[in-house]
């Protein structure tokens, strides 16, 4: 039974008149790993909030269409129901640390707090959170002496610890150096292979083909094209929805225009696949 | 770079292990009777007697004498400034110099307001020098104050120097876009609006992506807030608490019967 099922999903936020998300259906596996991807204003965030109730609960707003998330129905269900269930992180690691807490530990246990978690239920949790993001040795650190990457882990760590079912992430290396983008993804890597519900939307399309079991392409609000990544990532059509390509799929096209890639050798997406094919086109 | 507001001084004292609603309530009270209390030294007698072996007892003395000496003493010379030479009610001149004469009266009004200012500089100083804003945070939440007005006094600690760089950055980006901030009243009325306008909409941005981030890490969860915190009291702390709070009350009473 799929964890996250929409059905003919449309929502439009208060004081606009185009709708955000347009007749948007699509089903997702437990244990997938699911990329969205899409030029500026296709949605991408709007249907990450929608996955964690923000939308419509926070923001508001007109939905139409059913959002079944983890066992809940979205519009149903209170925000703070749904936020069990399903964790949100997006771009911002600085705004992600809530202020309230002056070291990562407690910073962690926040959302543990609010729960009502008992507090010798407490300790486990938040170090199983940490080492999961690889960042225990900063437990006794304040927050706000982290780089990027640190604190964009620690917001991971924050909402792991609550357990939920799925994990959506919203663009969360887009403010970060490659090396903070490399440490997290390098996490949810690790999620994903445990079995974790992962969604992201995300631009960098490396990080996509490496990892991602299936990708979402969203053009104005409306889901244009699914499938694995060496099928999405390499379709023509990426182009029209202003979206681009990996750089291994981008000489790959060049040589295959000066017949210089082999015939019958899939485009590739992922540097593996990359050094399959010029390998193959040496010896060719 | 200050990464928080706070005057919290960590050390092992039995000061510092002491429930912060004791030593809440100790501020409060000591604040109080220093203006209600009968008698002229009330205030300087809380001081000496008080407050400064309390320091001491926290191990913060050092810092607590010379954090309240530098609050207090622009305020202090400006009030025995002022109130000798300009005192309604003085008569005996001390001594005169050119057109001003200094009154007795006056320098005593003096004395007294600013001994009673530094009871309550130094009644808050020992407070927050020697408790952990989250565990004060903490302890008042346990009580029964909301958590949202918690996490606005406990997050602006922390916030707010973030937000002053944040606001130097903007300040150096527009520099560098020949921005000039500095010169005439004008020139930098000018400038105003350039920095005022992205730290305005940028944190109207930032507040709502932290409202974001606290709901989904519950913070709005109908439920009864645990703590990670262990704040510890006794029997023997609570029974202070209630006779600072008589003490308090005795002289109050003692301002209005008397």
């Amino acid at each position: 039974m799929a964890i996250i099922e929409i059905e003919n999903l449309t929502y439009r936020y208060p004081h606009t008149s185009q709708p955000a998300l347009r007749d948007l259906s699509l089903q997702i596996e437990p244990g997938e790993f699911v990329a969205i991807v899409g030029a500026n204003g296709a949605g991408k965030s709007t249907l990450c909030y929608t996955l964690t109730g923000f939308v419509p609960h926070f923001f508001q707003g007109e939905l139409s269409g059913r959002v079944h998330v983890a066992g809940l129905e979205t519009k149903e269900h209170p925000l703070e129901d749904i936020v069990l269930v399903s964790g949100l992180v997006f771009q911002n690691p600085f705004n992600q640390i809530s202020g309230a807490k002056f070291t990562v530990y407690d910073e962690i246990a926040f959302g543990l707090e609010n729960l009502g978690v008992p507090r010798e239920d407490m300790p486990a949790r938040i170090e199983r959170a940490m080492a999961l993001t690889g960042i225990t040795a900063m437990a006794e650190r304040s927050p706000y002496a982290l780089s990027g990457g640190q604190q964009q882990r620690v917001a991971l760590a924050s909402m792991l610890v609550m357990e939920p079912q799925v994990l959506v992430l919203d663009e969360p290396t887009s403010q970060l150096d490659p090396l903070g983008s490399r440490e997290v993804f390098a996490v949810i890597r690790e999620l994903s292979r445990e079995g974790m519900t992962v969604v992201m939307a995300e631009h960098k399309l490396e990080w996509v083909a490496q990892f991602a079991d299936r990708v979402l392409v969203l053009a104005d609000g409306q889901l244009v094209l699914s499938g694995p990544p060496a099928e999405v990532l390499t379709s023509p059509l990426l182009e029209t929805y202003h979206i681009g390509q990996t750089r291994y799929t981008t000489v790959a096209r060049r040589l295959q225009a000066e017949n210089g890639w082999p015939a019958g050798q899939p485009l590739p997406v992922t540097l593996e696949e990359a050094e399959a094919g010029f390998k193959a086109a040496l010896i060719k | 770079m200050q990464d928080k507001l706070s005057f919290y001084i960590h050390r092992d004292s039995p000061l510092h292990r002491l429930n912060p609603l004791t030593k809440l309530t100790l501020t409060f009270s000591l604040i109080l009777m220093g203006f209600l209390a009968p008698g002229y030294w009330t205030a300087t007698f809380i001081f000496l007697v008080v407050l400064l072996p309390f320091s001491v007892w926290g191990k913060i003395s050092p810092e607590f004498t010379r954090t309240t000496f530098r609050l207090i003493l622009p305020l202090t010379l400006f009030l025995f400034g002022m109130q000798s030479l300009f005192y309604p009610g003085g008569k005996t001149v001390l001594f005169s110099f050119w057109i001003f004469s200094v009154k007795l009266e006056g320098v005593q009004f003096a004395y007294l307001t600013a001994s009673r200012i530094m009871n309550m500089v130094g009644s808050f100083l020992l407070l927050l020098l020697s408790t952990h804003p989250s565990t004060l945070m903490t302890a008042l939440t346990q009580r029964g104050l909301p958590p949202s007005l918690t996490y606005i006094i406990v997050s602006t600690l922390q916030i707010l120097p973030q937000m002053r760089n944040k606001a130097n950055t903007i300040i150096d980006a527009q520099r560098s876009r020949g921005l000039e901030t500095q010169g005439s009243l004008r020139r930098r009325f000018g400038a105003l609006l350039p920095l005022v306008g992205p730290l305005v909409f940028g944190s109207l941005v930032d507040v709502e992506e932290r409202a974001i981030a606290l709901e989904a890490r519950a913070f709005k969860a109908k439920r009864i807030k645990t703590s990670l915190l262990l704040i510890p009291d006794s029997p023997a702390q609570s029974g202070f608490r209630l006779g600072l709070i008589a003490l308090t009350m005795l002289a109050i009473g003692s301002r209005l019967w008397f």
